[in-house]
């Protein structure tokens, strides 16, 4: 089965990926920092036992990962294909995953919470992953009573998730835009919608690749709808305003975006070594061009798919041992060239 | 707003250093703000913090005397301290948040420009307070014997009254620092909230 990052969508191809996070906690339990390693276990075993049937309920296969058994490195490479946060890769003691075998759906049990739900896909698709979350949910829940309280709404953690639980978020491609002066205050007015943007590798000029993650900033006293929709529009509007900008760069530059598109085509197709930075802006800028048609494939093609592939921990599993750094760039030029397919 | 350090990168940490009683306030990036030491506070400036984390100083870190008495204040049921929560802006467990509930409720508000919530409710399980079940006063009403269904609902509104004004009270009392009084109407709201359940 292909992962969610390998297929493609190409009705608005700036927009990566949505995901929804859910995050939940039991009633009959303290959160995860106050609970023994011994309670952990067995909170785990229950809802692993709970929640035997979701494969036969949803059609596909469930895989489980016990985190704290797992590698450093394994761990690593969820965290590369967003499957975990650094907290949650950091973690001590007693955790597990469920996850889907598309990696589209994942549940992290004992995390920062007792349940971290976790929905992906490609394109921009917020409200039909807040239906999935929702049932999936509810499917939880009728197995589980959750805290729940009528003022705070679902308890959690951290004073920054209570209330829906729910952060939604938009993975965007913005190369043309984020180089404009006026960037900066773009995303400040953007901040009043109640939304907030952050580089995905970074900030500023560090953000190699030009990817930014849209996401709800409040999770109280809006409802979960209402964060969608918000996301949603913010998204919409960051995308329309790229568009824009390439539109005009296009129509002034088109020889200069064909030349950076063809070269950058050319360096990855051809390299044989390459730094992760280095290979992210090339991306990035074989990503815009095939977005504005300058650049056609013999076949489709997920760029952001050669992105999560060419990061460290990804690399070190391929090859199965460790790399020193020379190695790593070689591995990732040679993953680059074996990935990129010809152009038409 | 820029970091004052690097003047490149955009100021995501707000840091308020105060002095001898005098207060100074910087504003730095993430990657400035792991570069310097701020003593016991370092460490949260590693580079993917929870945002949780940064919300000691909106949560009451060096703030008034009292807020250091309340300190003190411990969830009975996970033992979670109020001075904990306010270091590491987390809860111990969903009793928490009843506990300190007077305590954070303005604060989650300065966090979440709210503090009550609005969307889903749980399908599968009664209504909850604190996590807590919470009799719901309509079925109640509903499901009793029609001539009982009077002076129950009687019963119900004057108890509810009684507990909007113990609120009240706990509220001003926490208010005007009187953390004892806040503590014994506390604990007579819910003797108040057991009586209801135990009479349904």
């Amino acid at each position: 089965m292909l992962k969610w990052f390998e297929k493609t969508d190409k009705t608005t191809p700036n927009i990566i990926c949505s995901r929804i996070r859910l995050v939940r906690n039991l009633q009959e339990y303290p959160f995860p920092g106050r609970l023994s390693d011994e309670e952990a276990k067995n909170m785990i075993r229950k809802l692993k036992n709970g929640l035997k049937g979701l494969p036969e309920r949803d059609g596909i296969d469930y895989e489980y990962i016990a985190l704290n058994e797992a590698s450093d490195l394994e761990r690593r490479a969820l965290t590369e294909r967003r499957l975990l946060n650094a907290t949650l890769e950091q973690k001590k003691g007693p955790a597990g995953m469920i996850v889907s075998e598309d990696e589209a759906v994942s549940l992290v049990l004992n995390g920062d919470d007792h349940i971290r739900m976790q929905f992906i896909a490609p394109g921009l698709c917020l409200k039909e992953l807040w239906s999935r979350a929702d049932r999936m949910d509810d499917y939880i829940n009728e197995r589980f009573p959750y805290a729940f309280d009528e003022k705070y709404g679902y308890l959690t953690t951290y004073p920054t998730n209570v209330g829906t639980g729910l952060r939604a978020s938009v993975l965007i491609h913005l190369p043309t835009l984020s180089k404009g002066k006026r960037f900066n205050s773009l995303l400040g007015e953007m901040g009043r919608f109640g939304t907030r943007i952050q580089g995905l590798n970074g900030e500023g000029n560090e953000n190699y690749g030009s990817l930014y993650i849209v996401s709800n900033q409040k999770t109280l006293g809006v409802s979960e709808e209402e964060i969608a929709e918000m996301v949603n529009r913010v998204a919409l509007q960051l995308n329309s305003q790229e568009n824009k900008v390439r539109k005009m760069a296009m129509a002034s530059h088109k020889i200069e975006r064909a030349d950076e598109a063809y070269k950058s085509y050319g360096v990855l197709k051809y390299a044989r070594r390459l730094s992760w930075k280095d290979a992210q802006e090339f991306l990035s800028s074989v990503m815009a061009g095939a977005a504005d048609g300058l650049l056609e494939f013999k076949e489709p093609i997920s760029i952001y798919k050669i992105m999560l592939g060419i990061q460290t921990a990804n690399l070190q599993k391929l090859t199965e041992r460790p790399l020193t750094k020379e190695e790593l760039d070689v591995a990732r030029a040679a993953y680059i060239r074996s990935a990129l397919p010809d152009l038409m | 707003m820029l970091c004052e350090r690097c003047k490149i990168r955009e100021a995501t940490i707000q840091y308020t250093e105060v002095v001898n009683g005098v207060r100074t306030e910087h504003n730095f990036c993430a990657q400035c703000a792991s570069e310097l030491d701020f003593g016991q506070y370092s460490t949260i400036f590693d580079s993917d913090f929870p945002l949780g984390k940064l919300l000691s100083g909106l949560l009451g870190v060096g703030g008034s005397s009292g807020d250091e008495k309340m300190n003190h204040v411990v969830c009975p049921a996970c033992h979670t301290t109020y001075g904990e929560f306010v270091k590491n802006s987390r809860f111990g467990c969903p009793e928490c948040y009843e506990v300190f509930d007077l305590l954070i409720s303005e604060k989650i508000k300065q966090i979440q420009g709210s503090n009550s919530h609005k969307g889903k409710q749980p399908k599968y399980q009664p209504l909850m307070r604190y996590g807590h079940v919470v009799q719901q006063e309509d079925e109640a009403g509903q499901t009793g014997a029609e001539s009982a269904e009077a002076s129950g609902q009687m019963e119900k509104s004057s108890k509810a009254a009684r507990l909007a004004v113990l609120n009240r009270e706990r509220e001003a009392a926490v208010a005007r620092e009187d953390y004892e009084a806040a503590a014994r109407l506390r604990d007579e709201i819910k003797a108040l909230k057991a009586g209801e359940e135990t009479d349904a």
